[in-house]
């Protein structure tokens, strides 16, 4: 073989490497999304080629499922999760990254340390306490849960992209004739935009995948779609096929927000956390 | 217009000091220079000034307000940045309106003003253009426009030039020359660079370990320093230092040779200060003294002659047809009119009578 020949066969091979390496971890997704379109019979056979229904995306939001109802329950908390936390934590993230504080480490660290404790721990202290101030099962109960879950990740991603900001632009900003806060709004939020985005579809994304609370906090109203995953149970055993129309209308949205931020997604992963 | 006055000015962070008590005073319309090594306290001072940094002590004027309870943008003071701070999210155009518009200007004044300011440092033809697309001498035009859009009581300059390759550097100091003499406002210029602030300044303040060293003209400062950190800090090749001792008026050097007299008296310890191009070279033989070439360096426009002075280097500058050769043997002669004694232990200047 030349050496341009050896290339491209390492080249091949490469690919054919990672391909294989997709395929068997997208396995279960493959699965779910064959599985998605069958019968309930077609299910427990490993059909590749079947007759594809749409039928069961249909019957998910039928009586008694009402998958509706959860979807709605989880845009709602994701979403208001977001609205609240993206601001909350940009006031943050602005002040720990430029003033000095007052126990500014400490302060950070533990702001982080609350991610540390196992979530199980605390859930049953949650439990009773949302059960005596009438939070439980309530969408309010939740999106409190979830901003506790993001907000530390938040202002974290969000204290890298404003330290990327130099303080000279600021200080320009300043010595203009800007106040603090129209160097806020007229520079360091246009330039922190593409992080808050990305911060924002971030938590958008945990605050939705958010299972354990959830299940817990919720039994009627205010359960989300993770859970809701558990209503197709039946007395003829798991509708197999329900279960994952259901999963794709899970994913898809996190699949599209996925492919919107991929590429600062690494970047503000790595700008929060290396410090 | 207006005129600043430092008063007895100190910046103190915890036990560092970065500007001591320091009480400067900076004429009207004056291009004021503040030049030091990094870290000597020349930026504080002008941060301070600008009001983004706090002093710990002292009173700072412009005109006839006592600003240090004031936010920067109350100062009426324009600043230019070392890496420019430009505001990359926004055009050219509205980079140099900013000032304008965060003031409340009227629309149709800042149209004008913008234009005029762009006008001035030739940035006309990229009013649309991001920063981000723009070589480092054009963000520097940005800055620059953007600081004399408004016409503010002060210029701020915090080394503008430095982040600028060599050439460029001196094309942007004749600019930056010919605007502060069309403009006529007080700027003070922070600069590490000696030759920028010999060519720029009206006065220069050389400091050093937050203390200003000397204070004066150009002129004043290159031909009669006062301490042993302004003549070597001013001058490149830097200021020959010669250790010696004063004998009946003649200066000798530690290895004992006699070399010139540079007045009466007697003292054990003295340094003596000669500017390269004050040494005239000659054959051997016809100079005070004979000494051995240790290097030469052909700079184009003259040659520099490093040379083996007892156990000490000088180095020489000679007319740029000088053709010696490394341990050649030539002859040194001083221009006793450019000679200058300093004390070594307290730094100061010995001048003649004292």
């Amino acid at each position: 073989m030349t050496g341009k020949q050896k290339k491209q066969f390492w080249n091949a091979l490469q690919v054919i490497l990672i391909l294989t390496a997709a395929f068997i971890m997208l396995i279960p997704i493959i699965w779910i999304f064959l599985a998605a379109f069958k019968t309930h019979v077609d299910v427990y056979q490993l059909k590749v080629f079947f007759t594809p229904t749409i039928e069961n995306f249909g019957t998910v939001f039928e009586s008694p499922y009402h998958l509706g109802d959860k979807l709605y329950n989880s845009t709602v908390v994701a979403g208001v999760t977001v609205l609240f936390a993206i601001p909350i934590a940009t006031c943050a993230a602005y002040s720990f990254s430029r003033f000095s504080l007052t126990g500014e480490m400490t302060m950070l660290v533990m702001i982080l340390a609350t991610q540390f404790v196992p979530a199980v721990v605390i859930i049953l202290p949650f439990f009773v306490m949302f059960r005596d101030i009438g939070l439980l099962d309530t969408r309010l109960g939740l999106i409190l849960i979830n901003l506790a879950i993001v907000m530390p990740f938040a202002i974290w991603m969000i204290k890298g992209f404003i330290d990327g900001i130099p303080i000279e632009t600021e200080e320009a900003a300043m010595v203009d004739g800007s106040t603090r806060i129209q160097v806020i709004l007229n520079i360091v939020l246009p330039m922190a935009a593409p992080g808050l985005f990305t911060a924002g579809i971030f938590c958008f994304i945990l605050a939705w995948n958010e299972f354990l609370f959830a299940l817990i906090l919720t039994n009627k109203d205010a359960v989300t779609l993770p859970i809701g995953l558990a209503l197709f149970k039946a007395e003829e055993g798991d509708l197999w096929n329900l279960l994952s129309a259901a999963g794709i209308i899970i994913m898809a949205p996190m699949f599209v927000l996925a492919l919107i931020i991929r590429k600062h997604f690494v970047q503000g992963m790595t700008m929060g956390a290396v410090r | 217009m207006a005129e600043i006055k430092l008063e007895k000015l100190t910046k103190r962070w915890g036990d560092f000091i970065g500007v001591d008590n320091q009480t400067i005073h900076i004429h009207d319309k004056e291009f004021f220079v503040l030049l030091g090594p990094s870290g000597c306290g020349k930026t504080t001072t002008m941060r301070m000034i600008a009001g983004l940094e706090e002093p710990t002590d002292g009173e700072i004027w412009i005109g006839d307000r006592m600003v240090n309870d004031e936010l920067p943008k109350d100062r009426d003071v324009a600043m230019v940045f070392q890496n420019y701070g430009l505001y990359p999210h926004m055009t050219v155009y509205d980079n140099i309106a900013y000032p304008l518009k965060v003031r409340k200007t009227p629309p149709q004044e800042i149209e004008t003003r913008v234009a005029k300011a762009a006008e001035q440092v030739e940035l006309t033809e990229f009013l649309d253009r991001k920063p981000k697309a723009m070589s480092g001498g054009q963000r520097q035009r940005v800055a620059l426009a953007r600081a004399i859009v408004r016409t503010p009581l002060v210029f701020l300059m915090d080394e503008p030039l430095s982040n600028l390759d060599a050439k460029l550097r001196v094309t942007m100091r004749a600019e930056l020359k010919h605007l502060s003499h069309e403009l006529k406002i007080t700027t003070v210029y922070v600069t590490h660079d000696q030759i920028e602030a010999m060519t720029l300044a009206d006065r220069i303040a050389v400091m050093n370990h937050g203390v200003v060293q000397q204070l004066g003209t150009p002129d004043e400062i290159y031909n009669n320093p006062e301490n042993i950190f302004v003549a070597s800090f001013i001058g490149s090749p830097a200021m020959n230092l010669i250790q010696g001792s004063l004998l009946d008026g003649w200066f000798v050097t530690t290895g004992g040779t006699k070399l010139t007299r540079v007045g009466g008296g007697d003292k054990e310890r003295v340094v003596l200060g000669v500017r390269a191009e004050d040494f005239i070279i000659t054959d051997a033989g016809q100079g005070d003294i004979d000494v051995p070439v240790y290097a030469t360096e052909n700079t184009g426009e003259s040659v520099l002659l490093t040379i083996q002075f007892g156990k000490q280097r000088v180095s020489a500058k000679g007319d740029r047809h000088l053709d010696k050769k490394i341990d050649d043997i030539v002859g040194l002669k001083v221009k006793p009119e450019h000679l200058y004694l300093f004390d070594p232990v307290t730094e100061k200047r010995i001048r003649p009578g004292q």
